[in-house]
């Protein structure tokens, strides 16, 4: 169980964080997304007593974080896989950290083959890893207590896409065994597919909560191209339809592809492209929200890559 | 793995040990590709230097007593610097993220820290007297042989060995930035020393607050009363207010 009570921290006049509330419950994955920038990391950081919050508080399984007496064994915390010595080997970093929290030594090669991280890569100085390696032994290190929660800062950085396929089926499986995961991403893709509920933070403050259902409501939604998107229009408004552009020429209908689909052909308009948009609409929502010039591109790929079904009437 | 079961942390669950802290803080001072160089290289040239005074004093010059305080010539000067980097490289390498994850309580972590480097400058005043004996046996031909110093020289070789890298890891503690550290704990004692040289009623009170004077003479000489003070007097200003202001800042500050 993680608590946060509105949260605040200020540098000057600045608000970094701005009452900021959440919370995450045992057996779920919460998705804490946002922009770079947007006050993810100083969130987690203040969750895990790194940052001293300039107002507000925040428990983990019903304590501050400071008040647990041997938190590693609780809480597993990824902040920043970089945030390694280059000279230490791998073993070596995550056997301090086991001497530490009192686990044994079998207990970091079992870490060690759980990320995937052989004998020869265990042996290498930290300085040499990659980022994706980095980031296994960074999960291997947050795992090592065998904790009931884990506050993981974009753990998928870095990762190639089987490493991220890996990381999304550990997570799960950490959940479905009962426990609580936090994880910050700045790309709505790489939590959607993990996460049961998703936190939107923009500009310091939360500006979504919920599970993606309640986040696009129930409303279907189809992505449409004709061969007269005029007449469309019309026809669908005919219907009392919704209907938007998208970024990319094609309309956006507040219908399912069936509906839109029966309504061009009433219409008489050739369809050259039908499709369910509903992932869209999250990803729209998410840019709406956070408005930040770096979600565009991924805005534009998402919509693309999502079943979208070509046919042609007649 | 286990089933994740409890969700509540039991009331018998008790921090990890203080001497498990220290054990660990040893350890991370020495396996590290820097951490496990430093100390050999420290150790070689504490020998080169003990060799070159056991071979320039040949003959009755080369006592126990005087070799053991050329001994302590290279850790008086390097302990410091290792004492910085103990709580510079966490902060630097940004370690402190794991640390302080692991160990929430930072006052303990610096404690730990104070503590480890007691230890090692313990184990480097063995080494210097060891290196000492070694050659006043092999090289000297005073009376008395290599039994020819005082306890209260050695006493006082070791608290100028342990204060010189805790003054290290105050100062460390202070700034947090490994550079700077270094650079700052190198720099000050020399303005204070040129200031000393330019304002006359400065020079005056050197003896109770430069770290060059009385507490620097603490391997050489048995002290007075009076030298006693101003090695306290010293020591208040070169390790306890770096220590206070590092005690503060260490444990309030926000981890980037």
């Amino acid at each position: 169980m993680i608590e946060a009570n509105s949260l605040t921290k200020r540098y000057g006049a600045r608000a970094a964080v701005q009452d900021v509330s959440f919370s995450c419950a045992p057996g779920t994955v919460t998705g804490f997304l946002g922009p770079n920038g947007a006050g993810k990391s100083t969130t987690l950081k203040m969750l895990c007593g790194l940052a001293h919050p300039t107002s507000g508080n925040s428990t983990l399984l019903g304590r501050p974080f400071t008040e647990i007496p041997n938190p590693g064994r609780h809480v597993g915390v990824l902040i920043d896989a970089s945030a390694a010595h280059a000279g230490r080997r791998g073993r070596e970093t995550l056997a301090t950290s086991a001497k530490l929290l009192g686990v044994s030594d079998a207990r970091v090669d079992e870490m060690l083959e759980l990320v995937g991280l052989d004998d020869a890569a265990a042996t290498k100085r930290v300085g040499q890893y990659s980022l994706g390696m980095r980031q296994r032994l960074g999960i291997a290190h947050a795992l090592l207590g065998d904790p009931e929660l884990l506050i993981l800062d974009e753990p998928a950085n870095g990762l190639d896409p089987e490493g991220m396929r890996w990381m999304r089926g550990l997570l799960r499986d950490f959940a479905a065994r009962g426990g609580t995961v936090l994880l910050s991403s700045h790309l709505l893709h790489e939590v959607e597919a993990i996460a049961d509920r998703l936190v939107i933070i923009s500009g310091g403050k939360i500006a979504a909560e919920g599970t993606r259902d309640e986040l696009i409501g129930d409303q279907a939604m189809t992505r449409v191209r004709s061969a007269d998107d005029h007449a469309l229009r019309s026809a669908l408004r005919s219907f009392a339809i919704e209907v938007s552009a998208t970024d990319d020429g094609a309309l956006l209908a507040e219908a399912t592809p069936e509906q839109v689909g029966e309504v061009a052909l009433s219409a008489g308009v050739a369809l050259r492209e039908l499709g369910s948009a509903r992932a869209g609409g999250l990803e729209r929502l998410f840019f709406e929200l956070t408005q930040s010039a770096d979600a565009a591109p991924d805005h534009a790929s998402a919509m693309e890559d999502h079943s979208t079904l070509q046919e042609t009437v007649r | 793995m286990s089933a994740l079961a409890s969700h509540t942390i039991p009331a018998e669950e008790r921090r990890p040990a203080f001497s498990r802290l220290v054990t660990v803080e040893l350890r991370k001072m020495v396996d590290t590709r820097s951490g496990f160089w430093l100390p050999i290289g420290v150790t070689a040239i504490t020998l080169i230097t003990v060799i070159i005074s056991a071979l320039v004093h040949h003959g009755h010059e080369a006592t126990l007593a005087h070799l053991f305080r050329n001994s302590l010539m290279p850790s008086s000067f390097l302990l410091p610097v290792l004492g910085i980097l103990l709580v510079c490289g966490e902060w630097t390498q940004r370690t402190t993220l794991a640390t302080f994850t692991l160990i929430p309580d930072r006052g303990r972590v610096l404690s730990a820290k104070l503590a480890a480097s007691l230890v090692f400058s313990v184990a480097a005043f063995v080494v210097c007297l060891a290196f000492s004996a070694v050659f006043a046996e092999l090289v000297g031909n005073a009376p008395g042989g290599a039994g020819g110093i005082s306890v209260a020289i050695l006493g006082q070789g070791l608290l100028f060995m342990m204060t010189a890298m805790m003054i290290g890891v105050a100062f460390g503690a202070a700034i947090l930035v490994s550079a700077p550290g270094i650079v700052l704990y190198l720099l000050l004692p020399t303005v204070w020393n040129a200031l000393a040289g330019a304002i006359h009623s400065l020079e005056s009170i050197g003896n109770w607050l430069a770290l060059g004077n009385t507490w620097s003479d603490l391997p050489q000489q048995t002290l007075s009363a009076t030298q006693w003070a101003q090695v306290g007097t010293t020591l208040c200003v070169w390790l306890v207010l770096p220590l206070a202001i590092g005690w503060y800042r260490f444990r309030t500050r926000d981890v980037n």
